[in-house]
């Protein structure tokens, strides 16, 4: 059996009988009698300075045991520019912004203490939009930006743009001057999507031993750890974050936010303290996806050639900078993706505004630039009389291709994976007679995503029963890879079977760093670092097997629970036998195993203000969509869906298919009717579940998948990050469809009724964008 | 004011207000953290316990109208090592869960609407969802695991008047 044969398997998840049993305890399961309560004082305007901030009269309210506000913790935290305080100092920046913070015995005596404290603020002029923002004389919304401390340099800044990335690859004026072209420009825009885990952010906090010790539902212990320790202005080492089962992520919870605030009043207490947001405070501080406008212009040839692009991508951040200035770097990976282009340079701003914070959510700014990019590419199409399909097989990134910062895409895989759509479409058959008389439109779009590698560490423990013990801090948040894939890939590695592999969750204090659970990164990282572990484990295993049987360890072989000799099956022994050996006579079997990016090099010149100058593994996606379109009600109805996902290796191909079928789904509400607003006076409209509408059954179809292995992928045993990317192109492919459909542009996302009926009347107006400059260099920083 | 039902077979006494929504009284009170409060406002279904037998969302059942009612909760579906119910089983056995916090709420919902329809189709199924959200799955293979359930219990002939025997 080889190590592959044994790691692929369609196992089912350890974590479904308690799931469905309702007894596996979320952090918000773990509430228990003796603990504080604490709720926090938001504010209700959206920007203004503290005048004055008294909570004496609080503490002395029934039940209040500590109060804190931003003096409490000063430090300030953020994503390559630290510029968010914990609780607000001095100013606020958005409706809903965390202020002061009471924990008293219950919540009842903790809210209703929050009448107590003494708020008085001028209000300020707010910053709304990105156009008000990136006017010569707006209002600052960090008047001292100049100030904070960078923690990774490399990014333009100035005033209300906290982030630029730009990426440049050969000679755009030259392309756009060349006489054989045409130009052809489009405009979008797009809102905001929320997430929506069903467990809302939530953590206790208790001090221990002189150190905080933190619980909480997050993708990424190792950065609550370490904004903890900034805001707190402790050695991040002093706090210790556990992760018990996540009640879905998404990406929201790849951030700090409310974290180190349990951990403050335990020590303030010297009690365990819980916080957690009502479903009406997650959703109006939801870090959601961000709204984003961009202009993208490309000059193509009659034979179809793209010999230049450019683009300007405005991307909001809130009132704090967060993920969104890392985003900024995938502008180039994504909007710069798909297609072989000449030269093409593109920039992407991060812009604050008075708004609750952005942030990061499943397939990132990959989601609105693959639709911007694949509804351009459909407008070229149309302008310059191509055919799209061949005008995506023409072009589509191949073996040898150069991305937007010049790095050298290996292998032909869009290409292929376009082919395989056609046979999928072929043994499925369409659906347009199920559109009945409506508008009917099928699309068939690309992306290009990535897997968001960087450092994992991994310890496995061998034990005396012939189980292994997997220590990682990685954290199940639903999409399986604690469970199924993290298993498989250490039993295949041990000759184990996986229900011998048990895995611990995440402890800061029991494993090494991790960047977290997010980026597709799980299985590969982690997984690269399991692996590693597994071979010192192997490596001693053998060595100690092979001095009891006198053989040699390269002739040794791990299978079923056993060390054989190679070729003889029920030979050699037992590995418990093995295991007891070598703990009485060289010491317990453990390994430890590493793994981080391998830093693709872009071109010299190229990436300027990345966090990631080049992808260490690309993933590719291919979507079609049929829609039917309701002309009288401008209802969009999807009637057939297909994926041909690029995910290297299938380890459970099962499991991966039910990524796919969520994360098309999560797309479809993005697409179609999740939308979210802001009030006159800067809230999130959409603060509950029936303001905010997410997909529900009957919205859905089963997703048609098709999983494309053989692309090349440094991941181990060749995998690929396959929970993250299902998300990538279903706007694109619904807004191509139902342009298709309407035979009108689609330009902003979601298609509510609503907006499908202005379309069709031409009654929607086209984004205009008077803040985006009509010469690319005017938008940059130079 | 004074409350008694059963839960899970148990009898329960709430002193407290009568208007105290169920489901805080199951969490807080029970510690049964297996009805999830979510929505809080009857949209998700992830709440949903059995009243009388009756799916209703918890959240918005004040205790006092349950005074002399039978409440089942999720964990009363399988309590210790009793075996799942079958329709947990089907879930499981479809790798269906994925983060894991709806599935109480679809587990008592459809349980019940199963029981109640054993010859539903696949469109009968959806429309009896439409009270549960999930943010995970996609729904579908949800789906698949009831109809799949219904067809192998109408295959062994098991159901005897809505009940498995």
């Amino acid at each position: 059996m080889s190590e592959l044969s044994a790691t692929v398997m369609n196992l089912p998840r350890r974590d479904a009988q308690d799931k469905l049993r309702g007894r596996t305890k979320y952090t918000n399961d773990r509430i228990r009698p003796d603990m504080l309560h604490a709720v926090l004082l938001r504010s209700t305007i959206p920007a203004g300075r503290i005048r004055k901030l008294d909570v004496s009269a609080a503490l002395r309210c029934p039940g209040v045991r500590a109060v804190a506000t931003g003096a409490d913790a000063p430090g300030l935290y953020g994503i390559g520019i630290a510029d968010h305080p914990l609780l607000a100092i001095d100013t606020i920046r958005y409706h809903g912004e965390p202020i002061a913070v009471i924990a008293a015995e219950t919540e009842k005596q903790a809210r209703a203490a929050l009448a107590a404290i003494v708020l008085e603020v001028e209000p300020l002029a707010p910053v709304f939009t990105m156009a008000e923002a990136l006017q010569p004389a707006a209002r600052l919304v960090h008047e001292g930006w100049r100030g904070y401390e960078v923690i990774t340099e490399g990014g333009a800044r100035a005033g209300n743009i906290v982030w630029e990335a730009k990426s440049s690859r050969g000679d755009v004026d030259a392309a756009f001057a060349r006489p054989d072209i045409r130009v052809v420009e489009s405009s979008f825009t797009v809102g905001r999507q929320s997430h929506v885990p069903f467990e809302p952010r939530v953590a206790i906090g208790s001090w221990e031993d002189g150190r905080a010790h933190v619980q909480t539902s997050t993708q990424v212990p190792w950065t609550v750890r370490n904004v903890t320790g900034r805001v707190m202005q402790l050695l991040p080492g002093r706090v210790r974050v556990t992760v018990p089962p996540v009640g879905g992520g998404f990406g929201l919870k790849f951030d700090a936010s409310i974290e180190p605030i349990t951990a403050l009043l335990a020590r303030m207490t010297g009690r365990t303290v819980v916080l957690e947001n009502t479903r009406q405070e997650e959703m109006a501080t939801c870090l959601c996806r961000e709204n984003a406008e961009i202009r993208i212009r490309s000059a193509v040839t009659a034979e179809g050639y793209i010999a230049g692009r450019e683009a300007v991508v405005l991307m909001d951040c809130g009132a704090y900078g967060g993920e969104q200035v890392f985003l900024t770097t995938m502008t180039a990976h994504t909007l710069g993706g798909n297609y072989r282009v000449g030269a093409t340079r593109l920039v992407s701003r991060a812009v604050y505004t008075n708004t609750p914070p952005n942030g990061a959510f499943r397939a990132c700014n990959g989601v609105y630039n693959t639709f911007a990019l694949e509804r351009h590419t459909d407008e070229i199409c149309d302008a310059l009389g191509f055919d799209p399909m061949e005008f995506r097989k023409k072009n589509v990134l191949g073996d040898g291709d150069l991305g937007a910062t010049g790095q050298v895409f290996e292998a032909d895989v869009l290409g292929p994976m376009l082919d395989r759509m056609e046979a999928l479409r072929a043994s499925t058959g369409t659906s347009e007679a199920k559109a009945d008389g409506r508008l009917y439109g099928i699309a068939t779009t690309v992306g290009t995503w990535f897997v968001f590698v960087g450092p994992s560490a991994a310890t496995v423990n061998l034990n005396a029963d012939g189980s292994a013990t997997l220590v990682t801090s990685g954290v199940e948040i639903g999409s399986g890879t604690m469970v199924q894939s993290l298993p498989q890939m250490v039993a295949g590695q041990l000759g184990l079977a996986p229900d011998q592999v048990i895995v611990r969750e995440a402890d800061t204090d029991a494993a090494g760093l991790d960047v977290g659970v997010g980026g597709g990164r799980t299985t590969v990282s982690i997984g690269a670092a399991s692996i590693a572990a597994c071979a010192e484990v192997r490596e001693k295993l053998l060595r100690t097997a092979g001095e009891m049987l006198q053989t040699r360890p390269e002739d040794l072989v791990l299978r079923d629970g056993r060390v054989e000799i190679t070729g003889r099956p029920g030979s050699g022994m037992s590995i418990p036998t093995v295991v007891a050996h070598a703990q009485a006579t060289t010491g317990p079997i453990i390994g430890s195993g590493a793994f981080t990016a391998r830093n693709t090099p872009a071109m010299s010149g190229c990436a300027m203000g990345h966090f990631i100058d080049a992808l260490d593994i690309p993933v590719f996606v291919v979507h079609e969509a049929e829609v039917a379109v309701d002309p009288d009600t401008g209802h969009v109805e999807v009637l057939a869906y297909r994926v041909v996902q690029d995910v290297g290796r299938a380890l459970n191909p099962r499991a991966i298919l039910g990524q796919i079928q969520g994360g098309v789904v999560q797309g479809l509400g993005y697409a179609l009717h999740e939308e979210v607003t802001l009030t006159a006076d800067g809230r999130i409209a959409q603060d509950d579940f029936e303001t905010y509408r997410l997909p529900l059954v009957q919205d859905v179809v089963p997703v048609a998948a098709d999983l494309y292995e053989g692309a090349p992928s440094m991941g181990p045993l060749g995998t690929k990050g396959a929970g993250e990317v299902p998300i990538l192109a279903v706007g694109a492919a619904i807004g191509c469809a139902v342009a298709r459909a309407i035979g009108k542009p689609v330009q902003r996302l979601p298609l509510t009724p609503p907006r499908v009926l202005r379309l069709l009347h031409e009654r929607e107006p086209p984004p205009e964008f008077p803040h985006i400059a009509p010469g690319w260099a005017a938008n940059t920083l130079g | 004011m004074t409350v008694t039902f059963q839960l899970n077979g148990e009898d329960c006494r709430f002193d407290g207000d009568p208007m105290t929504p169920l489901v805080d009284i199951l969490r807080h009170e029970r510690f049964l953290t297996g009805t999830k409060a979510v929505c809080r406002e009857g949209f998700c279904g992830a709440c949903t316990v059995h009243v009388d037998d009756e799916a209703v969302p918890s959240c918005l059942k004040p205790v006092g109208l349950v005074q002399g009612c039978a409440v089942t909760t999720i964990e009363g579906m399988s309590s210790g090592n009793q075996a799942l119910h079958p329709l947990q089983v089907s879930f499981e056995a479809a790798d269906a869960v994925q983060c894991g916090m709806c599935f109480p709420g679809m587990v008592m919902s459809l349980s019940a609407f199963v029981r109640d329809n054993p010859h539903a189709s696949r469109p009968e199924i959806k429309a009896a969802m439409v009270g549960n959200i999930c943010r995970c799955t996609g729904y579908e293979r949800i789906v698949d695991a009831v109809a799949e359930y219904l067809d192998q219990a109408r295959k062994a002939g098991q159901l005897v008047g809505g009940i498995h025997v």
